[in-house]
């Protein structure tokens, strides 16, 4: 009877991080929670910090999954003229919370670096929209994004996807509609620690039960809000969870990066890897020691501005400035 | 879900954060990190830039972790200096009520790291097992004593006073602790202590480690612990790492306070009946009580294996961390 799950350490500095916010939010997030955590979260996004680093929002209401209407925010530089490169962002949270504005502070910079312009989604969410509302309301983002690239001052050609999380899940989903429907190009797919695989059948899933952040039984919450009774059967589309694609060949070049310490690893170096067998070019990265989304709430620490810099450059080589 | 669990610097720059500053440090110095990270660390909880000169060396980082280089306009508000090395905080106007407890963990992790590098250092070597067996005899030589010495290892909270003996502030499992040396048996510190075994002068790294497994076993009742009470039940304590508790651990630990009591009064009762007049409570209630229990720990704490595994589980709880009890283990 082993009753010690080996799993990889958390880096010191996490750990340090951890022992002092791990008590905020118990590891497990069950459904009842749900309401607290779309109430907890505070505007990560401000218009003051967008003013003080030279960029400007724009909100516009857009026809989501079956015409309903969803809102979209344009961000690009004060200074924007001409077409620049396009990024569109699906936000994380689980599938169940956040908004257009969570995780942004990691593409804001490319914005400013590369003077891209921005479109963020606010998808509705589960459980009370199911799948496939969230990733269809995704890609009527993406695709009210490219027919109106043009007088957004985007360049319809260097349009790159990006998201954390639930969103990097939906990134990547969003990614083989468009490439399923003849949909718009993507020069690029961001992947953050992406949420991919509804199936639970992972090692680094076992492995984070009850520790560090988002851990198995969380992951078990959002699928299930997002999937109800289908969860892990034969009845879920590879939309809905790519990790379940058997055919990736043609998708756009992706950038994929996640923690060692966390439920995402496996599924995330999976996918990676089924991308390279079908000849679609990818760059993975493991940072050791990291637990989930560690550079947005330890981005003081050395392996998030590893994490960070990788990432960044990355982008930078797509968007070929 | 980020947004839930915050960011570092979300913590309230105008409230106290004592416990939560000390818990950072203790896990990087616990853990190894090096001067950067401890740079960081400062900064980051402090909200202004911290800066180290160690032997003419100057670090600097800000808030956000990064590498400062040009010169700050702002003055040292606080400042540690203890002989090759000097850390301060960078702020202009008042200081911030969390400065002075970031300074002492700063300064205390520094002097920890420059410790390790001194070949010969202090008295921490002396019971430091990773260190050569030579080493540890050259420098009980320093020390006046022959490596048959006996001697044991006193084990304090850190921010405990010297006790005008050989002395040491070490990190271990349970955080940053004060090791002390104590020859003659005479040493009786006023707050709580763990007294290790006596061993001879060359294996006091023993000694230290049963110190700190007296000193978990302290409390309001009992502030003065001696690990050679312990007998046979050391070497199971010794053998315990409280970040992986046992499922008997964690099976005492998620009991509710009236049923750990009831637990207690029925391992110890002859019978049941006589633990229900102890308990006041009606025989057949206890009974109920006792199948349940045996039924959450999956073994019955009244026959002989069962009193065994009782025991030891209660002893390894006091050696677990509140953090570490429950499934939600943390680190």
């Amino acid at each position: 009877m082993s009753l010690i799950v080996p799993r990889p350490p958390f880096d010191p500095e996490l750990e340090a991080v951890l022992a002092v916010l791990g008590d905020r939010i118990p590891p497990t997030m069950t459904a009842e929670m749900i309401p607290g955590m779309r109430q907890a979260a505070p505007a990560e996004v401000t218009d003051e910090m967008l003013e003080a680093s030279g960029l400007t929002r724009r909100d516009v209401a857009i026809p989501g999954y079956l015409g309903d209407e969803i809102a979209v925010s344009v961000v690009a530089r004060r200074d924007h003229r001409g077409l620049g490169p396009g990024i569109y962002h699906t936000h994380g949270g689980g599938m169940v919370s956040g908004d257009r504005f969570s995780g942004l502070t990691q593409a804001l910079p490319w914005v400013v670096e590369h003077d891209a312009v921005l479109v963020t989604v606010d998808y509705r969410l589960a459980p009370e929209h199911p799948d496939p509302y969230p990733v269809e309301d995704c890609y009527a983002g993406l695709l009210w994004t490219a027919e109106h690239a043009r007088e957004l001052g985007m360049d319809p050609d260097r349009l790159l996807i990006a998201g954390q999380s639930a969103g990097g899940g939906l990134a990547a989903g969003v990614a083989l509609m468009a490439r399923d429907r003849q949909g718009p190009a993507l020069i690029g797919q961001v992947l953050m620690y992406p949420m991919l695989d509804d199936r639970d059948r992972t090692v680094s899933s076992a492995q984070f039960e009850g520790v560090g952040v988002w851990d198995r039984g969380s992951n078990a919450m959002g699928w299930t809000a997002l999937l109800g009774e289908r969860r892990g059967t034969d009845d879920v589309s590879v939309h809905a969870a790519p990790a379940r694609a058997s055919d990736l060949a043609g998708l756009p070049p992706a950038f994929i990066d996640c923690g060692s310490a966390e439920v995402f690893r496996d599924e995330d170096v999976a996918y990676a890897t089924a991308l390279w067998h079908a000849g679609v070019q990818a760059e993975l990265h493991i940072w050791p020691g990291g637990f989930h989304g560690f550079d947005l709430t330890a981005p003081h620490t050395a392996l998030a501005h590893a994490m960070t810099a990788t990432r960044n450059a990355w982008v930078a080589r797509t968007l070929g400035s | 879900m980020h947004h839930l669990v915050g960011r570092l610097s979300a913590l309230d720059p105008e409230a106290s954060e004592s416990l939560r500053i000390v818990s950072y440090f203790d896990v990087l110095i616990t853990r190894g990190a090096g001067l950067d990270g401890l740079l960081r660390g400062a900064a980051v909880l402090s909200g202004t830039v911290a800066g180290a000169e160690i032997r003419g060396r100057v670090s600097r980082r800000d808030p956000d972790g990064r590498s400062v280089t040009e010169a700050g306009g702002a003055r040292r508000s606080a400042q540690m200096s203890h002989g090759d090395w000097t850390v301060w905080l960078e702020r202009d106007g008042e200081p911030g009520p969390n400065d002075e407890m970031i300074m002492e963990r700063l300064a205390l992790g520094v002097e920890l790291i420059e410790g390790r590098r001194r070949p010969v250092s202090g008295f921490d070597a002396v019971i430091d097992p990773a260190r050569p067996l030579a080493e540890r005899v050259t420098l009980l030589a320093k020390h006046r004593l022959d490596p048959s010495t006996p001697v044991r290892i006193l084990a304090t909270p850190a921010d405990t006073a010297e006790l005008g003996a050989p002395s040491a502030i070490t990190p271990t499992r349970y955080g940053l602790l004060r090791a002390t040396l104590d020859v003659f048996g005479k040493l009786a510190p006023p707050g709580p202590v763990g007294f290790g075994t006596w061993v001879r002068a060359d294996r006091a790294p023993e000694s230290w480690d049963a110190a700190i497994v007296a000193l978990r076993l302290t409390d309001d009742d009992t502030p003065a612990v001696d690990a050679s009470e312990l007998g046979a039940m050391l070497l199971l304590a010794q053998a315990y790492d409280p970040r992986t508790p046992h499922e008997d651990v964690r099976a005492l630990a998620g009991l509710d306070p009236r049923s750990a009591d009831v637990l207690r009064t029925l391992v110890e009762a002859d019978s049941i009946r006589s633990a229900a007049a102890e308990l006041g409570m009606h025989h057949s209630t206890v009974q109920a009580r006792h199948e349940a229990l045996t039924h959450t720990l999956g073994y019955d704490p009244r026959s002989n294996i069962g009193r065994m595994r009782y025991i030891a589980a209660a002893l390894l709880l006091r050696l677990t961390g509140p953090v570490d009890r429950g499934h939600s283990q943390q680190m």
